[in-house]
């Protein structure tokens, strides 16, 4: 693992910039994946409005940068802290509800986001924003950034899981009157998640609109990245950290291949997710698991 | 004073429309516990087999619909019986991201089958008015979709009550244990019940194409409000699902003449989800679910 980190670190100097942008994308989805694969795989909170958190961190980068002129690798940690403070704010209602009810209510709230910046004047109505002040950045800089943020990711994700609070998360998930009786506090443990993984959501999504330099209320607050999200997770393998690392790596792969024909990709990752759900609901992940007991981390539920 | 009313009457009749786009995703969420996101994707799939139908064979989209309902009936069928039967007993999470899977698979094929154009049925109803006052003037596909809604509920309400699958369908939900304890084949119930959901989908889809233009991607919206009346109205009760898409239409048309139509979605989302907050169990709701 270390050593993969290490190589990556060097790829810039001997790839091209193709691979530098490949990677980058590798490295923000599998941020973001693992932000959801915190709540989805691990806490039982099936969140179809990550991208409230997206959308927040791109737009709070975008105000920051062109109407204050922060520099954008201060605008980072503060997108971050945005996205958590909303999630903070939203979790009071959405706290009260479970499952589909909390799938769906996550979903509306992002659409209403939409709707809210489409329209705002100060962000550019539904026009959108150009992030002018990213433009000085170098795919290099950017990579590298990336890199750390996924690496940040996956140490979070596993630092939260390996804690008493993860572990009470998981408990909770299998049952959770039992869990609550063993002294789990479920709420708090659940907010925390909550509140972590909208903040890497937050930085991630922040570094990502850096590097497309324009944002747009209807796309960044749009279905389309829970749907990815969603399919990098089962596909690669919920409930693991190896699988949003697999499922991102075949993300972006399938992105390049079928830059052509996107509907024809989303067609195909949707036919595979179905059938992963169907046949091997554990993911890739689960199935070299299960055939060679390869684990590269060994926090996994489920 | 008179547009306000005629945002009213809007609103009712728009209401009738949005109660038979929920009453599916009623349907098997109250039976199956199963939040089907790719419900308004079977409308739009609905519409768009009506488009075929009317540039293939020149058949009117009213007329198609005895050729959609029962196909898409078997849809219904068969996905329930064959797809979802086997995620659901994998535990709560699986069937929904199945469900999400299913949705993107219809829109892109829809997409690459169809073109990003936006469609729309026009028949010789839909230019047509009908005046109620001075003042009033209502569209008529808005009152064929209200009547529409109105009708499947009923039918709907007595085919539940009345007939012996109906019964199947309620007992499986009420307690799936003591139905299979009965002698009821419940995944066999629930299957039924998706298909039984599919052709209101597919009604509805009509009339839908009928009244607005529809693209590939519009499933997700109407998915939305359909969970927002179901919310609104209550699951199990077939008054609660025609009350809540009244109270969503009226929502969204009032907010919208009073804040610019902008914020008409906006308003219907805020009602759902006030009402997710203080009653989730909806205003007709027996049951309190979790």
């Amino acid at each position: 693992m270390i050593l993969c980190v290490a190589v990556s670190a060097t790829l810039p100097f001997w790839a091209s910039r193709y691979w530098s942008l490949l990677f980058l994308m590798f490295f923000l989805y599998l941020a973001l994946a693992q932000a959801w694969n915190l709540l989805g795989g691990y806490s039982g909170l099936v969140s179809l409005g990550q991208q409230s958190f997206i959308g927040l961190g791109g737009y709070t980068v975008a105000v920051l940068s062109v109407y204050y002129g922060v520099p954008i690798w201060f605008c980072l940690p503060i997108a971050g802290v945005v996205a958590g403070m909303f999630g903070l704010v939203i979790s009071g209602p959405l706290f009260r509800m479970r499952g589909e009810y909390f799938a769906v209510a996550s979903w509306i709230v992002s659409e209403s986001l939409s709707i809210l910046f489409s329209n705002w004047a100060y962000v550019g109505y539904g026009s959108g924003m150009f992030i002018k002040p990213a433009y000085s950045l170098s795919l290099t800089q950017m990579y590298y950034a990336g890199l750390c943020v996924a690496v940040a990711a996956v140490i979070t994700v596993c630092g939260v899981l390996t804690s008493k609070t993860g572990l009470g998360l998981m408990a909770a998930c299998d049952n959770e009157t039992a869990a609550g009786i063993a002294g789990v506090d479920v709420t708090r443990c659940r907010l925390y998640s909550f509140l972590v993984s909208a903040l890497l959501t937050g930085v991630a999504a922040g570094l990502l609109y850096s590097y497309q330099v324009f944002i747009q209320p209807y796309k960044a607050f749009g279905i389309e990245w829970t749907v990815r999200i969603v399919f990098i997770v089962v596909i690669g393998g919920i409930g693991s950290i190896e699988g949003p690392i697999i499922g991102a790596a075949i993300l972006v792969c399938l992105q390049q291949y079928f830059s052509d024909y996107p509907s024809a990709g989303l067609l195909l990752m949707g036919l595979t997710a179905m059938l992963c759900m169907l046949l091997a609901p554990r993911g890739i992940a689960g199935l070299i698991r299960e055939k060679t007991g390869l684990e590269l981390f060994p926090i996994r539920y489920g | 004073m008179p547009e306000l009313f005629q945002s009213v009457v809007n609103g009712v009749l728009l209401g009738g429309l949005y109660a038979s786009i929920a009453i599916g995703l009623s349907i098997v969420f109250g039976v199956m516990r199963l939040v089907n996101l790719a419900h308004g994707d079977l409308l739009i799939l609905a519409g768009y087999a009506g488009l075929l139908l009317a540039t293939c064979f020149g058949i009117s989209p009213l007329a198609g619909l005895v050729v959609i309902v029962p196909l898409l009936f078997i849809a219904g069928f068969g996905l329930q019986k064959h797809l979802f039967n086997r995620t659901m007993r994998q535990g709560p999470e699986p069937p929904l991201l199945t469900a999400l899977g299913l949705s993107i698979v219809i829109q892109n094929t829809l997409l690459v089958l169809f073109t990003p154009d936006a469609r729309f049925l026009s028949t010789d109803l839909s230019v047509q008015t009908v005046r109620i006052t001075d003042s009033v003037v209502v569209s008529a596909v808005y009152l064929l979709g209200f009547l529409s809604g109105l009708g499947i509920i009923i039918l709907l309400h007595a085919f539940l009550r009345g007939t012996a699958l109906g019964i199947a369908i309620r007992a499986s939900s009420d307690d799936e244990q003591t139905a299979r304890l009965m002698g009821i084949d419940t995944y066999e119930t629930y299957a039924y019940a998706a298909g039984i959901a599919a052709a209101t989908a597919g009604v509805a889809g009509i009339v839908m194409g009928m009244t607005f233009t529809f693209y590939p991607s519009s499933g997700p919206q109407y998915l939305i409000i359909a969970f927002g009346v179901v919310v609104i109205g209550g699951m199990g009760s077939m008054l609660g699902t025609l009350t809540g898409g009244i109270l969503l239409g009226l929502a969204q048309l009032v907010g919208g003449n009073l804040l610019g139509p902008g914020y008409q979605l906006l308003c219907g989302y805020a009602v759902l989800f006030a009402v997710l907050i203080m009653r989730p169990q909806g205003i007709f709701g027996g049951k309190v679910h979790d």
